[in-house]
């Protein structure tokens, strides 16, 4: 074993705190247990760690695209629906216009069959 | 409910305000026992003797409040080192963030008679408490608890190899910087 180790074992003895410690912790236990306030809890969000920073980073990086690349999909998905019932429309309004004109066709046929 | 707790029996209840209460005399036997161990961890790891106290008490009202989950004396020590050490790396990130002073802005307690050379000690005190958080923690749980590293990688929930790594990259962060100060005291 080295010298600094020794040299730390003494340098890093324990230590007693001051003679009414004790006292002082239990004179804080009989103190009314107080909930925290909201500020305290915004303060206890807030600190410092950057670890949290970081997580709330990388969260936010994540999620901010995430939310763009959907709400894209979501509008192109509307807009190819809009133009796929415009197409279905047209068609309708064509097969319709064509059965009308069928039926003319067929009604005059029949006409022009009961005179002769 | 009772328990047992640093071979004291403990009288636990039920309260809906606080999750237990103990019997004061009997937690003030355990305070007793464990104060020099919470508070050196303090100490020498913030070189602030007001704020370790204080991080101290509020160790032990922590405790007040989760006594019922202490399993047994072993566990209690370990739950203190656990607690003490985490509340003092959040505080040094707090002081970190919203700086009040620098360290050597803070007097030095009056010294005490140890053995060895105070002079040295004093010195290799403060460069401690330069080290980065984490491995100041290891280096005061592995030179004042005389935890071996698969002890302090429990109470730090940190991996055994980096324990190891970390505890022996600082002692030659130590012995680079002593060698340093004391050849400034010679001259």
């Amino acid at each position: 074993m080295s010298n600094l180790e020794d040299d730390l074992r003494i340098a890093l003895r324990r230590e007693e705190p001051a003679a009414d410690f004790t006292e002082r912790v239990l004179a804080r236990l009989n103190q009314p247990f107080a909930e925290p306030t909201w500020r305290e809890r915004l303060a206890v969000l807030m600190r410092p760690p950057r670890l949290q920073w970081a997580a709330l980073a990388v969260i936010v990086s994540i999620t901010i695209p995430a939310a763009t690349v959907r709400y894209r999909n979501e509008v192109q998905y509307r807009a190819e629906g809009e133009r796929a019932k415009a197409q279905l429309l047209f068609a309708v309004r064509v097969a319709g216009s064509k059965l009308h004109r069928a039926q003319r066709k067929v009604l005059e046929t029949g006409r022009t069959g009961t005179r002769l | 409910m009772a328990s047992s707790v640093g071979g004291l029996a403990v009288r636990v209840q039920e309260e809906p305000q606080r999750a237990v209460q103990v019997e004061l005399p009997a937690f003030a036997d355990i305070v007793r026992e464990h104060q020099g161990m919470v508070f050196s961890l303090a100490w020498h790891y913030l070189h602030d003797r007001a704020l370790a106290e204080e991080i101290s008490q509020d160790v032990f009202l922590e405790l007040y409040r989760h006594l019922a989950s202490i399993q047994s004396p072993a566990h209690l020590v370990f739950w203190l080192r656990k607690v003490a050490s985490r509340k003092c790396i959040d505080q040094t990130r707090r002081r970190a963030f919203w700086p009040k002073f620098g360290l050597d802005d803070i007097p030095e307690p009056p010294a005490k008679t140890r053995p060895g050379d105070p002079m040295l000690s004093r010195a290799l005190a403060k460069l401690v408490a330069s080290l980065p958080e984490k491995a100041r923690m290891l280096v005061i749980l592995r030179y004042q608890e005389d935890l071996d590293p698969s002890d302090i990688a429990r109470v730090l929930d940190m991996p055994v190899g980096t324990v190891k790594s970390q505890l022996q990259r600082s002692l030659e962060v130590l012995r680079d910087k002593l060698a340093r100060t004391v050849g400034e005291i010679a001259l």
